[in-house]
């Protein structure tokens, strides 16, 4: 919890015109926060072939699976639009994109039904199972 | 030469042969095996076999085949023609490595160096022309790393043939000469007529010999450098030329196996320090709890700033 009494404010009405853009979670740690030329670089090698998901990144093997977000949910990507310059003002964040699915890259073996992001997609499902209202 | 199979997808490694001629499935053959852009950090690396009957070696010969080193381009071309022309004993078949192909190999987590990699390939086309009907009873083959490991590997795969691994054989014999042309006409033409599967629009392609240390080819690795995805396919990332550029002039990039250690790679990875031990821990407030194995396993967090 953060000490100082600032808001953040997520402008949900944004998602409206929000681009659909196509997600890639890669298996490593890229030190890049911005923008990147998924279309010319990366978009274009993905390989779909009998339903094995293959590309390279920085020269090494990646395989892919399709994720999609659980159900009822939308995965959005936030970005703020200006930074306060104390973190006593409120903050402002708007949809830059949202997305239904993304693709999950695994380093050269295929992401299988024990990966971490993959296992996640359930617990929407199991939260409303535990926390849900009961019906009579 | 044809090389569409392997431009439909120049991501991975493509074998091209000639037709096999009735006469070297009838009488005893030799084979000669090169490879032409092992060094370069552009292109694919192209492995190469040459073979025709024993009895043949003299018109083979006669073609006037030399190391493709020596010869300019057009000079390995008309001698492809040539070698085209004698259909009726001289057979080939080349293994195309894409660039992308080695930089996989290289890079994988259990590493797979060049050398495996090049007597994996020169291995396959023997095997090819054996399993095509080639009578085979001798390999001549060229090498730049220790001949006599080499030789006993390729003797032990091929147990009745005649094995010779020398250094310099596109020079001493023919038959090599031949598949270092077919090598090196495979890879000239590949690299010429190299299309890009990254959407680069009209790309340079004064990229010289490709050799690390022609200028050209570094200022066109400059040129071609994008600080998050590093290269086009064309270049090996597994050269030490390239992987120098992208560890100054491209963001870093940290994977699960790398190899890194002391401090800084321990507490990015999240790990407590050995350091960590003999600082004073912050003991303001309550220990917070652990969140449940369910939670960590999917690495989900609860997120109340951003």
């Amino acid at each position: 919890m953060s000490a100082n009494s600032s808001v953040t404010v997520v402008q949900l009405d944004s998602a409206a015109q929000a681009n659909k853009e196509q997600l890639h979670l890669l298996p490593c740690e890229i030190e890049h926060n911005g923008p990147a030329e998924v279309s010319r670089f990366y978009s274009p090698t993905v390989k779909d072939h009998k339903h094995e998901m293959t590309v390279s990144f920085r020269g090494r093997p990646l395989k892919g699976q399709e994720v999609n977000c659980p159900q009822g949910y939308t995965g959005l990507v936030l970005k703020e639009v200006q930074r306060p310059s104390s973190d006593q003002e409120d903050r402002i964040v708007k949809v830059s994109s949202v997305f239904n699915n993304f693709t999950r890259w695994n380093l050269e073996t295929p992401p299988t039904s024990d990966d971490g992001v993959v296992m996640a997609m359930m617990w929407p499902k199991l939260a409303e199972a535990i926390h849900g209202p009961i019906d009579e | 030469m044809d090389l569409g199979e392997f431009e439909t997808d120049n991501s991975v490694s493509c074998r091209l042969s000639s037709p096999i001629p009735d006469l070297c499935k009838n009488e005893d053959c030799c084979l000669g095996i090169d490879e032409a852009g092992r060094g370069p950090v552009l292109g694919p690396m192209v492995y190469g076999i040459c073979f025709c009957p024993v009895s043949k070696k003299e018109d083979l010969k006669a073609l006037k085949v030399a190391d493709s080193k020596t010869l300019t381009e057009t000079e390995r071309e008309n001698l492809f023609m040539k070698l085209d022309e004698a259909k009726s004993y001289v057979g080939w078949a080349l293994q195309i490595l894409s660039p992308n192909t080695i930089s996989n190999s290289m890079l994988q987590r259990s590493k797979y160096n060049l050398n495996a990699l090049s007597h994996d390939a020169a291995i396959g086309l023997v095997r090819y022309a054996i399993d095509s009907g080639v009578q085979l009873k001798e390999v001549f083959v060229d090498t730049v790393g220790p001949a006599e490991k080499y030789q006993e590997k390729l003797s032990q795969q091929f147990p009745g043939v005649e094995v010779t691994v020398r250094p310099k054989a596109d020079s001493l014999f023919p038959v090599v000469s031949a598949a270092s042309i077919c090598a090196k006409v495979a890879r000239d033409h590949a690299v010429k007529g190299w299309k890009f599967a990254e959407d680069l629009g009209d790309v340079d392609t004064d990229y010289g010999s490709g050799y690390p240390s022609d200028p050209k080819t570094k200022s066109w690795l400059l040129k071609y450098l994008d600080p998050v995805f590093g290269y086009p396919q064309f270049v090996r990332f597994s050269w030490s030329t390239a992987q120098t550029l992208l560890d100054t002039k491209a963001v870093t990039v940290h994977w699960d196996d790398d190899e890194e250690d002391g401090e800084k790679a321990a507490a990015r990875q999240n790990n407590t320090s050995v350091l960590s031990y003999f600082s004073r821990k912050p003991s303001h407030g309550a220990h917070p709890r652990e969140p449940h194995r369910f939670f960590s396993e999917r690495k989900l967090q609860s997120v109340d700033t951003l």
